[in-house]
């Protein structure tokens, strides 16, 4: 049995009994299945919705594993409720009604608090020694409160230490030689004779405004004036520090004891007041109010977790817009409040930007970077360093051009039959012989990944002169090409691409659609050349 | 007489409240098209729809290349471009102090009477289901990519309302949706936005597959304008085989205040111009752009 109710404890029923033992008590005992997973996730839920006290709460780990206790370090925060037997009240208010059994203790340290509330408090009693009682409160308590493994309690036990206070006089060496370090680490911890910090349960915030209601509120209407009254909290104290929130948690204590969140980024940071609460608005409704209409909001949490330095300057100005996007920070100071509308509701990663790179291998050169990404300068560095830039000259050796004579271009496939293998490359286009630039034609859209295509054709070096493409049949009646790109040599996966060489092709269709084809895998070796539909032109 | 001047009088009011181009026209620089069009050019501040054909009706691929054209000649709205100028100046000459302690107005102050926006300048929101617009071959159309701020959602009521966020802030030099759906309502509602920004938005239809595209080709919708971009055969080059210089057809299907029409047109380069026929096309002067080619890095 892990766990038993008052009931059954007065039976005579206890936690570790066999269960068959337990039934010849009581024959009519209800049982359940203990699920020590739930339980626990049980208490993290909790632990989290005591933040409404301190940012720095955790569920408390019992040396055999297993928690069931929650510890919250309310230093500097029992004054916001009117001090600590008020805040321990409140506590213990809102615990009986969510219908949980509670042990409250407030100490100097964790490790009296924790004794205290299993061994001393009760029900609606909780223990509250006076700062510097401690050890007088602690004394009278069983060794067993002091955290120590069952086989360690024991040992004290049976040389006569029952109570913690038989401990005090002990020399410390001569406790650790006999019981192992953990008696008398454990005893300086709850006599705060030793450090014990607590480790909260995810991040802390850096700064953190709170909300609480007298009545839960569940209207939307009524949120969304909470979101201003905290952002309006939160603000000011931004500006008087100089930082602009970059990232943002809303937390909504729902009377039921369970914690919803609103989590945002933006692009740049800001402390815009409007900008703020209308982001946080606007998700408003991703929030489970527990049906409807909800339960109702008695707690909201605005934490804020990153900050960047943002100077003093003038909100919500049009600013003009003079050039590229994010380049200069004129332009992003305007734009920054509709990316972060379009970030909060599509996610970050949804708005991004074409940079052009260093590359010629075509899905490469141009790369959709999020916003989220590409606003912090200095991760943009190392990241075009991450994709290595060409040695010198590479570019001519890895992208071989065949600039072959001119020749008529057949119409039909018999037709190139006829006129045999000289025409095994066909040229031409505006892209090289007009313009002057040897930079041939890109495609307006390419796809990732290239789609594969079904394609007939005569000769090795040729294009298709027919191919299916999404079920649709196309007759190229023009071509340019072949355009050999092959992959970047000097990356590794770059030499070991099964399909490291693509012959690219210009193709157009009956309709005058034009493609861009590529085959991979050179004609000569054994396997047959497969094609791909890259991308489509203008 | 007098009644006759009130009558002309009330008459230019009409027409003044009428006009759909309130925030001005971008010609094409092709008389022929222009000539089409109210006004003499494509209306600013307004929504246009941009269709493409059979196959094309999918990747509106010939379409993102007529939009890129015009992106790549059209700027933020004038009274934003005004207060850019007003600042710089003062920033030069060294007023107020502190460059970030300006007080910018929205109105064209009468330092900056006369400056007109610069063409193929200021951020385009671009918002499509899957990001496949490929930067270099924008290029070649005239469009520089490091104008735009690309939005991707996987539903047409996301886009269109990102669409709509975009068509509020009067800096943008203008906002482009694919959607596959534009309902009236949806329509009419991008029409108010840009009407009141200035900005301008074109909407790629974009079908998933043909169903789709038969059911939604002869639906209506609040757009100013629709437009249907065909991609033609090439025309041959003398002497050149291969692909010569690629052609559109492009098609004005509906037009408030205008005429439908068809051109066959040669695509737009990479000044974003459009030419019916080299050599026959009355265009301005190509702008001064600098002589360095758009996507310098790009190997």
């Amino acid at each position: 049995m892990a766990a038993v109710n008052p009931l059954a404890a007065a039976a005579g029923l206890a936690p570790g009994m066999p269960l068959a033992d337990a039934l010849s008590f009581l024959p009519g005992l209800v049982t359940a299945p203990a699920e020590p997973a739930a339980d626990s996730a049980a208490l993290t839920r909790l632990a989290e919705w005591c933040g409404r006290y301190s940012p720095w709460t955790a569920p408390d780990f019992q040396p055999g594993g297993g928690a069931d206790g929650i510890k919250i370090e309310i230093t500097g925060s029992a004054h916001l409720w009117g001090g600590e037997a008020a805040l321990a009240a409140d506590l213990a208010r809102h615990l009986a009604r969510q219908g949980i059994t509670h042990r409250i203790a407030i100490a100097g340290t964790l490790g009296a608090a924790r004794a205290l509330a299993r061994f001393a408090a009760e029900d609606g009693r909780p223990a509250l020694p006076a700062p510097g009682d401690e050890q007088a409160a602690l004394a009278t308590l069983p060794v067993e409160a002091l955290r120590l493994d069952p086989v360690t309690a024991a040992g004290l036990r049976r040389v006569g230490l029952r109570h913690i206070g038989e401990l005090y006089p002990m020399p410390r060496d001569a406790l650790a030689r006999r019981f192992g370090d953990a008696v008398a680490r454990r005893l300086d911890q709850a006599l705060g004779d030793m450090p014990e910090p607590l480790m909260p349960l995810g991040e802390t915030p850096s700064r953190r405004v709170r909300l609480s209601f007298a009545e839960p509120i569940s209207d939307p209407a009524d949120l969304a004036c909470a979101i201003e009254r905290l952002v309006a909290d939160l603000v000011p104290r931004l500006a008087r520090e100089g930082v602009g929130a970059r990232r943002l948690d809303l937390a909504f204590h729902r009377v039921d004891g369970r914690v919803e969140h609103i989590s945002l980024g933006t692009a740049r940071p800001t402390r815009d007041p409007r900008h703020l609460a209308r982001l946080l608005t606007a998700k408003l409704d991703t929030v489970d109010l527990g049906g409807d209409p909800g339960l109702g909001v008695e707690d909201m949490i605005l934490a804020v977790f990153a900050v960047e330095p943002l100077p003093a300057e003038q909100i919500a100005s049009p600013l003009p817009c003079s050039g590229q996007v994010g380049a200069d920070g004129e332009t992003g100071a305007a734009l920054a409040p509709l990316l972060d509308r379009l970030g909060a509701r599509l996610g970050l990663d949804a708005v991004s930007r074409l940079e052009p790179r260093e590359s010629h291998i075509p899905e490469r050169a141009s790369v959709n970077v999020s916003i989220s990404e590409a606003k912090d300068g200095k991760d943009s560095k190392p990241r075009r360093l991450a994709s290595p830039s060409p040695p010198r000259g590479a570019e001519r050796v890895g992208v071989r051009w065949r600039i072959p004579e001119c020749r008529p271009i057949p119409t039909s496939p018999s037709q190139r039959c006829a006129l045999g293998p000289s025409l095994s490359s066909l040229k031409g286009g505006e892209g090289f012989l007009h313009s002057g630039i040897r930079k041939p034609p890109r495609p307006v859209r390419l796809f990732a990944p290239p789609e594969p295509v079904e394609a007939f054709w005569v000769l090795p070096d040729d294009p298709p002169f027919r191919f299916v493409w999404r079920r649709r049949r196309h007759r190229v009646l023009r071509a340019d090409g072949p355009e050999r790109i092959a992959e970047e040599w000097w990356t590794a996966e770059g030499s070991a691409a099964a399909d490291a060489i693509r012959d690219y092709y210009r193709v157009e269709d009956e309709a005058g659609r034009r493609f861009w084809l590529f085959r991979a895998g050179l004609a000569a070796s054994d396997l047959p050349p497969r094609w791909f539909v890259h991308g489509v032109f203008a | 007489m007098s009644q006759a001047v009130s009558l002309t009088a009330l008459r230019e009011r009409i027409r003044r409240i009428e006009r759909p181009a309130r925030h001005g026209v971008l010609p094409f620089g092709v008389a022929t098209i222009d000539r089409a069009l109210p006004g003499g050019g494509l209306a600013l501040g307004a929504v246009h729809e941009i269709l493409g054909q059979g196959g094309d009706e999918e990747d509106a691929a010939a379409a993102a290349g007529f939009a890129a054209g015009i992106l790549a000649r059209l700027g933020p709205h004038p009274a934003v471009a005004c207060a850019s100028a007003t600042l710089s100046r003062n920033a030069g000459e060294g007023y107020g102090g502190a460059a970030g302690s300006f007080t910018l107005s929205r109105t064209a102050g009468e330092g900056a009477r006369g400056h007109r926006p610069r063409a193929g300048e200021g951020p385009v929101l671009w918002c499509l289901k899957r990001p496949d617009l490929y930067g270099p071959g924008l290029a070649a159309h005239g469009l520089d990519s490091a104008r735009l701020v690309i939005v991707a959602a996987p539903r047409d009521e996301e886009i269109l309302w990102a669409i709509e966020e975009g068509l509020r802030l009067p800096g943008l030099a203008a906002v482009v949706g694919e959607v596959g759906r534009l309902p009236m309502v949806a329509g009419r509602r991008l029409q108010l936005a840009a009407e009141r920004s200035g900005v301008t938005a074109l909407v790629l239809r974009r079908w998933r597959n043909g169903e789709e595209a038969a059911t939604e080709r002869e639906r209506s919708s609040a757009a100013l304008t629709r437009w249907r971009v065909t991609a033609l055969p090439s025309r041959d080059i003398e002497g050149a085989p291969g692909i010569g210089s690629p052609r559109w057809r492009v098609e004005l299907l509906r037009c408030r205040g205008g005429v439908p029409a068809l051109w066959d047109v040669e695509v737009a380069d990479a000044s974003g111009h459009v030419s019916v026929s080299a050599g026959l096309a009355d265009r301005p002067p190509p702008l001064q752009r600098s002589s360095e080619p758009p996507l310098r890095r790009f190997g």
